[in-house]
């Protein structure tokens, strides 16, 4: 449907103009409006219920393993999320701190309902943003031969046009919620669902999947007795995730509230057995496809029959609400089950459940008929971000919020586009990950998804992404001269710590002895020092004389470079050599099918995927190694070719 | 002809070894080559005898025929033509083997009517990369078949057979399973930090490092021996000056090509000189003398000559009879007990005051074997000969049950990982973080999946394939 054939349908009415659309206001939504509206462009936004915009409809916590990563990229490149997790946080906690720096992952418990406020609070200020409650149905796009986006249509028959729309429908298009042999049409927590969108979509030509997710119990505090749990205490020496709160020296709260956790019984594995047949996914109520990563109870004691118990943790959703979260006890079952269920937990037994757990399904775009910009390879101008692409989580959807967002708004702007590589950051493996290889179930970022994570930590996320905000618009110029500020730093404090050398004293000797490790024989420098496993900046401070104050952030950069410099310099290699292939780029109208080396599958999804670079191209599945040798090959054919002519 | 570029005409060549044989074998492949065996080959009887023309015979079957120039239909020579359908041949593609009387002229001209219908001469290695580039065979394969074309002696054929069937693959492949075991493991411990079943525990992921270590070590010291098949056995003649090693070397020559005289360090440089010995394909080099020397230019030749021990397969230390205890002594230094044979020359000239003496010495230095001979007169030589022998087949006898590696490339890419996987040992262990280790294993993975050809490189596939582009 174009704009004059919405027009002329019943009731129909001209609503507005605008340079980007974007349909649902979610984690994806939020961050693409934010990054449309603060690069200049006329942005509205639709929500199918505006007190629920930024929802957190499952865990109340941002970050995580991997999460925590992006959650740092998406602030590095301009984003909304971390600015107001810091400003909702009520635990802080730094996971993986004995694993490595790779994996060091901040991860806080958020106030649900103030998250929500304080997202719409922030949006509603800005200039460029209108803000609107309504339920989107149609896409508008051109009869062109290769569609492009026009605009989208209300179910109240508003028509708004548009240069580029983003979508970011969440678990909400077609959703089916479900409780053992209960099925109710609505979208996660109760909300209302989008109906027809999904449809426009499938009509345009996109492909659609469908998809399965779920979420656990919330039970009253009141009758919970913690003195059974184990408590879990937040940490007060834990960076915030934006870097300007960093810079400004404002932390993570003093005052936490603690999380609990407790072991499963063997009541409650018996109550989960015998209504294993009431279970939606085992009785084929539910078809769509569920995560791995993040399996309902039910799911984890069928699978891992071996197990007699599982673990669950009791989080707070907020600090003005007694409502707690079960994490790790998502559940399909009927109502009266998870009754039964949460009573047989350790200090639950006469706990009060106020929300019940749900599987939900809902409809997808197959992220493979994406271009990793998120623009659609189908209908031109459109993009998608979050769960509409097969991702799972609150951060995913972010990451690809911001994306879709600042390339919306510069194909409106007729600039040239982004595309984050995996050795750029986590935003750029899960991208890739989706639009390459696409996805069978929700797609949870994780860090062995990328290749390089010694490079891709959560304390560079400014270095490696802020000058790609900056170029793009979304770091403001005061910013960026802190950001310089802490570069230079970092870089002078290493250079010193080369230089600087010291004998081996007594005084040393105590020093290291004490951490568990040796006096050097002879002079070192205080950058080998720090090389020492045993060895911190922190306990050398005594005999670095010179050493001037500088802020955290600098320095656990500074030793991290140093500690794991000879790892790092190996890892720079794999990534130049990743490069390599990234630069061979694959002309656009190549045709595969005539190409006689290569395999038959590798001719049909080379074809339809139609990778940018040889890179893409070999994280194909089905693409195989000598597949890659014949494209190699043949390119080289084209070169000579065009050399001759 | 350029290989890297795609002709996809047929191409033919003789499999053969040149020189003259009863028969020779022509293979002729790729898409097409039907129709230009329609045209040559004439069928007088097939197996099954409604099969009129090539094109029509089933796979794996064999006919008997005439093979004619069309241009004249002339008979070039009566043949056995092999069908393979594709993708069930060697290529993948469409092969025939045509048998013909092994006479060099036959070869030729069936060879030149082949090209004058539609096919064109195959380069270098191009049979093994049609096959690499259908899928029949991974790029460790494809480099043994590599292997195979440059290799002359019948055991470097059986080593690289081993390979062309899979077993470095194989047995590599069990090695990136483990890894990549101790990779979930530690993708275990990162990814869910807080979860009850995630272990704690380390020692399973050294446990398997080490392991692999151990396993990759053997094979990176195999390519010594490798080496010595798939190229020639190196064996070093040293010894004092005026040992007579230039001698020997002539006597082995059989013609002067070192200067013999009678005054010390005449030979200042290593000389080499292919010979065969027992049949065996070898280089002999015979070194500057051994000893302290104030000439610059000798010290070069002597430092020479110990590059040259540590990469010899059998090394023969000469003994004059004038030799004392004390330069015995000094120069036991510098060898290898494990392939080091001492040799008493000039037993013409008599024996060494000092024999007991230095045999016990020699002994005591783990060096069991002693030949006495004379070059001169031709003494023993029949010896020195067994001793090559033996050194051959006992690099040969671990062929029976283990894989031999041959290629420098994959030696360089198993020393790489060993490597790597000794420093995530050392991560691990030393408190670096298990980020570190999971960071190199994946390294040490790439390094192993450069060998199997499961690690896309750029650099790689222009390595192999400018190896496939040698030309003819």
């Amino acid at each position: 449907m174009n704009i004059k054939q919405a027009l002329e349908t019943q009731n129909a009415y001209m609503a507005g103009e605008y340079d980007v659309a974007v349909v649902g206001a979610g984690h994806a939504g939020c961050e693409a409006a934010a990054a449309c509206a603060n690069l200049g462009l006329k942005t509205v936004l639709f929500t199918l219920h505006l007190d629920s915009l930024a929802n957190l409809p499952c865990n109340p916590s941002i970050g995580g393993t991997a999460k925590g990563q992006l959650v740092r990229e998406i602030d590095a490149l301009g984003g909304v999320m971390g600015k107001i997790a810091d400003k909702c946080c009520i635990q802080m906690r730094m996971l993986n701190r004995s694993k490595g720096p790779a994996v060091y992952s901040p991860r806080a418990q958020m106030d649900r309902s103030k998250y929500s406020v304080a997202m719409k609070c922030y949006l509603e200020k800005l200039p460029d943003l209108d803000i609107r409650q309504a339920h989107i149905t149609d896409l508008l796009t051109s009869d062109d031969d290769k569609k492009s986006v026009v605009g989208v249509m209300t179910e109240s028959r508003a028509v708004y046009s548009a240069s580029a729309v983003v979508i970011c429908s969440g678990t909400y298009m077609e959703s089916r919620t479900i409780r053992g042999e209960v099925v109710c049409l609505t979208g996660p927590d109760g909300l209302p669902r989008s109906i027809g969108l999904s449809a426009s979509l499938a009509s345009a030509g996109i492909p659609m999947l469908r998809f399965k997710t779920g979420t656990p119990v919330r039970v009253n505090s009141g009758k919970i007795d913690f003195s059974v749990m184990t408590r879990q205490d937040g940490e007060t020496d834990v960076p915030p995730f934006s870097f300007d709160n960093e810079m400004n020296g404002i932390g993570v709260p003093e005052e936490q509230v603690p999380c609990w956790s407790v072991w499963t019984t063997p009541e409650t594995r018996e109550i989960i057995s015998s209504n294993m047949d009431r279970s939606p996914l085992y009785s084929g109520v539910i078809t769509g496809i569920g995560p791995r990563y993040c399996p309902s109870i039910e799911d984890k004691f069928m699978r891992f029959q071996d197990k007699e118990r599982h673990q669950i943790f009791v989080e707070p959703m907020g600090e003005e609400t007694n409502e707690m979260y079960l994490q790790g006890f998502s559940t399909s079952l009927p109502e009266e089950v998870q009754i039964r269920m949460v009573r047989s937990l350790p200090g639950l037994s006469e706990a009060v459940i106020q929300r019940s757990a749900y599987a939900i399904e809902y409809d997808l775009v197959d992220p493979l008929s994406l271009l990793p910009t998120l623009e659609s390879k189908i209908v031109e101008g459109l993009y998608t971000a979050g769960q509409i692409n097969g991702s799972s989580g609150y951060e995913e959807a972010a990451a690809q919020g911001i994306i879709a967002g600042i390339n919306a708004a510069l194909k409106v702007k007729g600039e040239e586009q982004i595309v984050l590589n995996r050795s750029d950051a986590y935003i750029g493996v899960l991208i890739d990950d989706l639009v390459t290889k696409g996805t069978s179930e929700p797609y949870r970022m994780m860090t062995s998804r990328a290749e390089y994570r010694l490079f891709l930590r959560q304390d560079n996320a400014d270095k490696r992404l802020t000058p790609i905000g900056k170029k793009v618009g979304l770091i403001s110029d005061e910013r960026y001269e802190k950001y310089i500020k802490k570069q230079e730093d970092v870089e002078k404090e290493t250079l010193r710590l080369r230089q600087t050398y010291i004998a081996p004293t007594k005084e040393l000797e105590e020093i290291l002895v004490s951490a568990g490790t040796t006096l050097p024989q002879s002079g070192i420098s205080l950058a080998e020092l720090l090389k020492r496993p045993q060895v911190t900046y922190e306990l050398i401070a005594p005999v670095d004389g010179k050493r001037e104050p500088l802020p955290v952030a600098v320095t656990k950069e500074v030793e991290t470079i140093l500690k794991y410099e000879g790892y790092l310099k190996l890892e720079k290699e794999k990534i130049e050599k990743f490069a390599q292939l990234e630069r061979r780029l694959l002309p656009s109208d190549i045709n595969y099918e005539s190409i006689s080396g290569l395999r038959l599958e590798a001719r049909q999804k080379l074809n339809s995927i139609r990778p940018l670079n040889i890179g893409q191209a070999s994280r194909i599945s089905g693409v195989s190694p000598a597949d890659i040798s014949v494209l190699l090959v043949y390119m080289e054919t084209l070169k000579r070719k065009d050399k001759e002519d | 002809m350029d290989l890297c570029e795609l002709d996809n005409r047929p191409f033919c060549a003789c499999s053969t070894p040149s020189g003259t044989a009863g028969i020779a074998v022509i293979r002729l492949s790729g898409e097409g080559s039907s129709l230009i065996a329609d045209k040559c080959i004439k069928i007088v009887r097939a197996y099954d005898e409604s099969v009129k023309v090539c094109s029509q015979m089933p796979g794996y079957t064999a006919c008997y025929a005439r093979f004619e120039d069309p241009a004249d239909g002339r008979l070039i020579d009566n043949v056995i033509v092999m069908h393979f359908v594709a993708p069930h041949s060697y290529t993948g593609d469409e092969m025939f083997e045509i048998s013909c009387h092994g006479g060099s002229a036959v070869k030729q001209e069936i060879l030149s009517v082949l090209e004058s219908n539609g096919a064109r001469p195959a380069g270098r290695g191009e049979f093994t990369k049609r096959a690499f580039i259908n899928g029949k065979l991974d790029l460790a394969e494809a480099e043994a078949v590599m292997d195979v074309i440059n290799a002359d002696s019948a055991r470097a054929l059986d080593a690289a057979n081993s390979q062309i069937h899979g077993d470095l693959s194989s047995k590599l492949d069990m090695y990136e399973k483990k890894l990549y075991e101790a990779l979930a493991l530690i993708e275990m411990i990162v990814e869910f930090p807080e979860h009850d079943d995630t272990p704690e525990n380390t020692d399973k992921i050294t446990e398997i490092c080490r392991k692999a270590v151990s396993g990759l070590d053997s094979l990176i010291r195999s390519y010594s021996k490798g080496r010595m098949l798939t190229e020639r056995m190196k064996i070093v003649l040293c010894g004092k000056p005026n040992s007579g090693k230039s001698t020997l070397l002539n006597a082995i020559a059989g013609f002067d090509r070192a200067i013999v005289t009678d005054t010390p360090g005449t030979t200042r440089d290593t000389l080499e000189l292919q010979a065969d010995i027992a049949s065996i394909p070898v280089t002999v080099v015979d070194t500057a003398g051994l000893r302290d020397t104030s000439d610059e230019i000798e010290e070069m030749g002597i430092r020479r000559a110990v590059t040259a021990l540590s990469e010899a397969d059998l090394v023969f230390y000469l003994i004059a009879p004038d030799e004392d205890v004390s330069s015995v002594e000094e120069n036991l230094r510098d060898m290898d007990p494990n392939k080091t044979k001492a040799v008493f020359t000039k037993s013409d000239e008599g024996d060494n005051p000092h024999k007991k003496e230095i045999e016990e010495l020699i002994r005591a230095h783990g060096i069991n074997d002693f030949v006495e001979i004379s070059a001169k007169s031709g003494l023993n030589m029949d010896l020195l000969e067994q001793e090559v022998k033996k050194t051959y087949e006992a690099a040969g006898g671990l062929l029976a049950e283990n894989i031999l590696i041959m290629s420098k490339r994959h030696a360089d890419a198993l020393t790489s990982a060993s490597d790597k996987l000794n420093s995530a040992i050392e991560a691990v262990e030393g408190g670096l973080g298990v980020d570190i280790a999971s960071s190199v294993i994946r390294s040490a993975l790439d390094d192993l999946g450069a060998i199997t050809g499961k690690t896309v490189s750029a650099e790689l596939a222009d390595t192999i394939f400018s190896r496939f582009c040698i030309g003819k």
